[in-house]
């Protein structure tokens, strides 16, 4: 209550009310403790990460992909071996456990030796662990040598084998090829394959989309009738179509581009619907209005006021679209259209352990399939909490 | 000398089937009997010809029984014709010809060949088959040049004229060259036949020289075709077994009509051949071809889903098939293969960039990359040291084989390879130690290849590592078929890996055409090839001294006439291509795995598994093939799992 | 309403037009065709090359004519009903396509199916008991469905669906059915190999729909209209079912138009891998052939039916919601 203290005289009793004593100061109820200012004050990107921060599986995933796009620049590093090394006398050797105690003493992380034997009836190579031949990993090791992004020279590995021995933690291919090296390279492939992707797919479907839903009109109809055309299309022979394009003697980095390339063509219709829906929406509203009767070009109106209200939305179904790129790279690459040996991609190993040998004698080499499934899931958990994240009305 | 050969042809090939007289009493048919006793089949003296073929099996069989096998496509069903192997002449496994359908043959200075047909002889439908057979392929097919829009087939031509050709009687047809045709018996016991007969009775009504216009055209209308000549090659084409109202002599027929996923072969009522028994051959009465994706026919194979199966099986397959034994009702085998090499790298004498094409013409490159290859390793790490190393020649099972054609130029010798490359000229090198071509590039070879099998991008893997020793940088690039061989035709690859020569067990009557320029499809010097196929139109002329006297051989063994002069001129082709290193073979000999079922038996332990000469399973006379009585009840039931 | 759906037809047209364009483009891309991918497998496989067929066959099928020569044949024939020869499989390709389509639409049926019995329920489940245990680990499940790719896991199930239940590898059925009449005996065979297909297909399919279900009805569980049903006492379950259920079943009824087609070549790749007779191993066998007919009219067909299918669809999804209806035609 304001006001100087007024007595109201009424011929029933006095109702007792408390009236302060001190002048009424106005900045009392505008002032904000700290952290109310905080709250009211916060950018739309802050609040996003505040939402975001209380869905945990998002925030685990978020930092399992970290981890992993990390280990693409190191991945020389990581690896116990180098891309292209090769053991003649290791082929189809399955994992090599490690074991830590040896008679009951802790003696450090080391493998056994194996004992090979080649079966003759079966032709089939057994590979024994030995329990004399202890061989000791070694950590921060000099190993096979490689090209630091193909710039500086070094060898200096992660884990290595002990001095003439072998660690092959996940077994060989049958070229004697470690899988575990190999799935560590693969990574660089696969992972930045859904990035490059995904911003291709992006600009096309931001522009277009954008087009469509500002000017609306006779743009808005074509972009419609394209994304229908688009849409039609069942992707298969699409990608196959796509892909027989790509001439034949280009380097490996070109086709890898290439592929990247048609698969973000393919995919940025989703994308450019979501944006052109909510601009149609959105440029009905004042703000809008406002800015463009102050004369500010359509572009700027776009850019500057449009995008941004849904800006976290978008980014949101663009993480939900990384997977499926991923899954995209892997099928061309198993139907023989996409990435094809000497490149080294999870699809590429994945298309290598497509036949019955593997199921049923050499289970090991399917395990690119591992990192696959961590890397799709993380996306989309994280996907799914951004985009609660970004979601106002929640 | 010249005497000689004619009058050993006509020895040879008539004093065999002489012995065949006509000593054994035929048996019914099981199967038939019924069919025979209700009158729709003649009995089977009467469906034998008079002078019916004895075949001496391994073992005697009981007749009955149904084998199923897999395929990859509806194509695949030409295989019961190559596995049939029933034509004219037919080779041996010792590589002689001899007549099958063909009672006799004979043979005048290599030119002049009679070809006597067994009387009573009958088509699959019971008509007769005669020499009017073969005059209405001769006349009203082959010399009709709306059906033969590029005439005779080429084994029928010598110096591009056609034979005379003559009916004798009903039983007898000749055919006459100017000069000697040596390709003739060869193609006419070729694994895909050349077929110089026809079902005449069937397949008039389809011509319009005797079939009435208004029945023809409506023929055409039901087939939904363009027109009669259309209709006709449709429905002529036994080597596709498309058509399952074709008659046709061999051992079964088509019952399925295409398309299907599972086509059935029914026997041969009026087949021409019996064992020593009495019995009428083949002695099973059906064959299932079932259809599946080739991926997963190495699968479905160990889960014993096929009695006999080799076609789509690797031999990396074989462990995995090994050990499905235990829980399944079959052994597997391992065969051989034979082609000159499995696998061969081919540089491309015809490349169009001027450097490579200098460097691959230059014989001491060649050798060189041939010596920095460890063929050994090869070996050993792809196909357990089983494989035969060596180039790309003939195999030592064959009769013209020389242990010096396969180590020539085969021994992993790194420092003679570098002495030859610097020997070139080629002695600078990068920081990484990769050789630099004349104009300062880095020597790095791309090998192309189709792209289809993982053993091609393993050997080249591993040679990968050798020739970097030698200062060769090596990139692989796989592609597909068609664009390979289109690149490679036009001459933009430099080298690709490909499969060796067909025929690693040539012998001396073998024409030579896989070691000299003959065709387009030699992917080491593909447009001397063209310019030989197409006469001249396109291509280019050959224009080095030792492929030219490749090709002079070759015409030199056309015109030969005697066995002597033929086999100098192959160990001369032979030697060439040794000592010139045309292709670097790799490894040859490679085992293939035969999955036999237990209940299926004649099929030898070891073999050869070969396109030509031996029709894969042709010449081990798949029509012994016998099953056990107890599998004609189970065989036709779900497939057993154990 | 009338308008609307004219206005939709006459766009469907030229839509059409364009895709036919563009299909006939894309098959003739790669250099060379069919006939120059006949020679090279026929010389692949060391066969002879009979000339006289190549020439027959060049004339058959026009391909010694200009490309937009070729175009016109082909789209007469199929605005005539004619979907041409297939010069891979040496028939008509009404004939080809014939029973392998019966079998897609069974496949493709059982594994929408599939996925609506699956997701229903947990999506549903999902909804209501949001951030418990069983709600993230149902959601992980469906998730893990999703990340798999379905090539290996259809090989690893159709080994040891043949090690441990002796089902026969590949295949929809055992191979002494194929191409026989139908019998009992035949479905069940038909069923028992149909499961893996089913679910390595339905797998990646479930946990979209899960997702999209959970997220639509926890939309609408927090509206107004709900909160009253429940303060008015109907219980929860009831509620459920009576509002919010049926506002989010609108995205499905939305969503058939265009899953259609993905669910039959979607299907492409594990039927590839699982060797079943249906039309995807065939469609990719047919471009790789550049067999124009078959690969062309088959994919015609199919955009067809998605245009259509969209068509019908929104038509549907306007039927169903007044506001689009109203509003004249914005769609989504």
């Amino acid at each position: 209550m304001t006001g100087s203290p007024r007595v109201i005289a009424e011929p029933a009793e006095q109702l007792p009310h408390y009236v302060a004593p001190e002048p009424f100061d106005p900045h009392s109820v505008e002032k904000m403790t700290a952290e109310q200012e905080r709250y009211y004050l916060a950018s739309q990107w802050r609040m996003m990460w505040w939402k975001l921060k209380r869905h945990r599986l998002a925030v685990i995933s978020g930092a399992v992909l970290m981890v992993l796009y990390a280990s693409i620049l190191i991945s020389e590093f990581l690896a116990p071996y180098g891309l292209n090394s090769r053991h003649d006398d290791f082929i189809f050797a399955p994992p090599q456990h490690i074991h830590l105690f040896q008679d009951g003493r802790f003696v450090g992380p080391f493998v056994y030796g194996y004992d090979y034997r080649l079966d003759m009836k079966t032709l089939k190579r057994v590979y024994t662990p030995n329990p004399t031949k202890v061989q000791p990993l070694r950590f921060f090791c000099h190993g096979d040598p490689y090209w630091y992004w193909g710039l500086v020279q070094a060898d200096v590995h992660l884990v290595c084998a002990a001095d003439g021995g072998t660690a092959f933690l996940l077994g060989t291919d049958r070229l004697g090829r470690d899988m575990l090296s190999r799935i560590l390279y693969g990574a660089r492939i696969s992972l930045t394959i859904g990035i490059v992707g995904i911003s291709i797919s992006f600009v096309i479907g931001l522009t277009l989309g954008g087009l469509a839903g500002y000017y609306g009109g006779w743009i808005d109809s074509l972009v419609q009738r394209l994304i229908e055309i688009i849409r039609s299309f069942p992707e298969l022979p699409l990608w196959m179509a796509l892909s027989a394009i790509l001439p034949v003697n280009w380097s490996p980095l070109l086709v890898y581009f290439g592929i990247t390339l048609i698969l973000g063509m393919i995919d940025w219709t989703g994308l450019g619907r979501a944006v052109r829906s909510k601009l149609l929406a959105l440029r009905e509203e004042d703000f809008a209005t406002a800015a463009m009767l102050m004369g500010a070009s359509p572009r700027r109106i776009i850019v500057r006021h449009l995008l941004p209200s849904f800006m976290s939305h978008l980014i949101a179904s663009a993480t939900l679209s990384i997977p499926s790129m991923i899954l995209g790279e892997t099928a061309l690459s198993f139907l023989g259209l996409g990435l094809r040996p000497p490149i080294t991609s999870w699809g590429v190993l994945l298309n290598e352990a497509q036949n019955i040998n593997v199921v049923a004698l050499y289970p090991w080499l399917m395990l690119p399939v591992v990192p696959v499934i961590i890397t799709v899931l993380a996306f989309n958990f994280l996907g799914d909490g951004l985009r609660d994240a970004a979601d106002p009305y929640r | 000398m010249r005497k000689l050969l004619p009058l050993l042809a006509v020895v040879c090939l008539v004093a065999l089937p002489a012995a065949h007289a006509q000593a054994v009493e035929p048996k019914e048919t099981p199967a038939l009997e019924e069919a025979v006793k209700a009158g729709t089949l003649p009995p089977v003296t009467e469906r034998l010809p008079s002078d019916a073929l004895v075949i001496r099996p391994v073992e005697l069989g009981t007749p009955g029984g149904s084998l199923h096998m897999l395929m990859a496509s509806a194509k695949d069903t030409r295989m019961m014709v190559v596995y049939g192997y029933t034509r004219l002449v037919v080779y041996t496994p010792d590589y002689k010809l001899e007549p099958d359908i063909a009672q006799s043959v004979d043979v005048e200075d290599g030119r002049v060949f009679t070809f006597h047909l067994r009387p009573g002889h009958k088509w699959s439908d019971g008509q007769p088959f005669t020499a009017e057979d073969f005059r209405y392929w001769f006349e009203d097919m082959a010399s009709n040049k709306k059906l033969y829009t590029a005439g005779l087939p080429e084994q029928m031509l010598v110096d591009g004229k056609p034979p005379s050709f003559e009916v004798i009687d009903p039983q007898t047809v000749r055919y006459s060259w100017a000069k000697p045709n040596p390709l003739f018996l060869p193609t006419l016991a070729g694994p895909d036949p050349l077929y110089i007969y026809a079902p005449a009775h069937y397949m008039r009504q389809f011509n319009a020289k005797y079939a009435d216009e208004k029945a023809l055209d409506d023929l055409v209308k039901q087939y939904r075709v363009r027109n009669w000549t259309a209709l006709h090659t449709k429905l002529f084409r036994p080597y596709h077994t498309d058509n399952p109202d074709l008659p046709v002599l061999d051992p079964w027929v088509l019952k399925t009509r295409p398309p299907a996923d599972r086509f059935v072969f029914e026997r041969n009522p009026y087949f021409h051949r019996i064992d020593p028994a009495g019995h009428q051959l083949p002695y099973i009465d059906t064959v299932e071809l079932v259809i599946a994706d080739s991926k997963i026919i190495p699968a479905k194979t160990g889960a014993g889903e096929s009695d006999l199966q080799a076609r789509y099986l690797r031999f990396d397959n074989y462990t995995f098939l090994k050990d499905a034994e235990d829980h399944n009702d079959y052994t597997v085998r391992l065969w051989r293969t034979a082609p000159g090499a499995q696998l061969a790298l081919y540089p491309n004498l015809n490349a169009e960039n001027p450097i490579w094409r200098q460097l691959n013409r230059d014989v001491r490159f060649r050798r060189a990359l041939s010596l920095a290859i460890d063929r050994h390793e090869i070996n050993e790490a792809m196909y357990y040291g089983l494989a035969i190393e060596g180039q790309n020649t003939v195999l030592p099972k064959s009769p013209l084989y020389d242990p010096a054609y396969r180590a020539a130029w085969a021994a992993y010798d790194p420092k003679q390879a570098s002495r030859l490359l610097d020997e070139i000229g080629l002695t600078k090198r990068d920081s990484s130690g990769i050789r630099l071509l004349p104009d300062g590039r880095p020597l790095e070879i791309v090998i192309e290849n189709a792209g289809e099998s993982t053993e091609q991008a393993d050997a080249l893997e591993l040679i990968r590592d050798t020739w970097a020793e030698v200062g060769i940088h090596l990139f692989s690039k796989p592609s597909q078929l068609d664009i390979w061989r289109r690149r490679v035709y036009s001459g933009a690859t430099m080298m690709s890996i490909d499969r060796g020569i067909d025929n690693g067990l040539v012998a001396v009557e073998t024409p030579p055409d896989e070691f000299v320029p003959t065709t387009q499809g030699q992917v080491q010097w593909p447009m001397w090839g063209q310019y030989i196929e197409t006469k001249s139109k396109s291509g280019e002329p050959i224009d080095t001294p030792d492929a030219q006297e490749l090709r002079r051989l070759y015409k030199a063994w056309l015109d030969a006439t005697d066995v002597g002069e033929r086999a100098e001129i192959w160990r001369k082709i032979l030697e060439i291509n040794a000592r010139d290193v045309f292709s670097i073979g790799l490894v040859a000999g490679v085992p293939q795995p035969i999955v036999v079922s237990n209940k299926l038996h004649n099929v030898p332990e070891e073999g050869i598994f070969n396109w030509i000469p031996g029709a894969f399973f042709g010449y081990y006379h798949m029509d012994t093939f016998w099953l056990t009585p107890e599998a004609s009840s189970q065989a036709s039931t779900a497939p057993s799992k154990g | 309403m009338f308008h609307y759906i004219m206005r939709r037809v006459l766009i469907m047209i030229p839509t059409l037009i364009v895709i036919s364009a563009v299909i006939f483009t894309i098959i003739k891309l790669p250099p060379g065709d069919y006939l120059s991918s006949y020679i090279d497998t026929l010389r692949q496989s060391h066969e002879a090359v009979d000339e006289q067929k190549i020439a027959f066959l060049r004339a058959q099928f026009h391909l010694d004519e200009p490309a937009w020569r070729q175009y016109l044949y082909w789209i007469s024939g199929l605005i005539r009903g004619d979907l041409g020869y297939s010069a891979l499989y040496d028939l008509p390709v009404s004939q080809v396509v014939g029973d392998k389509l019966l079998l897609t639409f069974i496949v493709s049926f059982a594994t929408i199916v599939f996925t609506w019995v699956v997701a229903f329920p947990i999506g549903v489940y999902s909804a209501t008991h949001q951030y418990s245990f069983s709600d993230y680990g149902l959601t992980f499940l469906g998730f893990l469905g999703l990340a798999t790719p379905n090539f290996l896991l259809a090989l690893v199930l159709l080994y040891f669906a043949n090690v441990k239940f002796g089902i026969s590898i590949g295949g929809l059925m055992d191979p002494q059915y194929l191409d026989k009449p139908w019998t009992l005996a035949k479905a069940v065979s038909v069923l028992k190999h149909l499961w893996i297909p089913v679910l390595v297909i339905g797998a990646a399919g479930t946990a979209g729909m899960i997702r999209r279900l959970r997220a639509n009805l926890l939309d609408e569980l927090q509206k107004q209209y709900f909160v009253t049903a429940r303060a008015k006492g109907l219980s929860p379950f009831r509620a459920l079912i009576k509002y919010p259920l049926r506002m989010s079943l609108n995205p499905f009824i939305a969503d058939i138009g265009a899953l259609l087609p993905h669910v039959i070549s979607g299907a492409a790749v594990v039927s590839v891998v699982l060797s079943l007779p249906t039309t995807g191993p065939m469609l990719l066998e047919a471009l790789r052939s550049q067999d124009m007919y078959l690969a062309g009219s088959f994919l015609m067909f199919m955009a067809a039916l998605t245009v259509v299918g969209v068509f019908l669809s929104d038509l549907a999804l306007a039927w169903l919601d007044p506001r689009i209806r109203l509003e004249g035609g914005v769609t989504r």
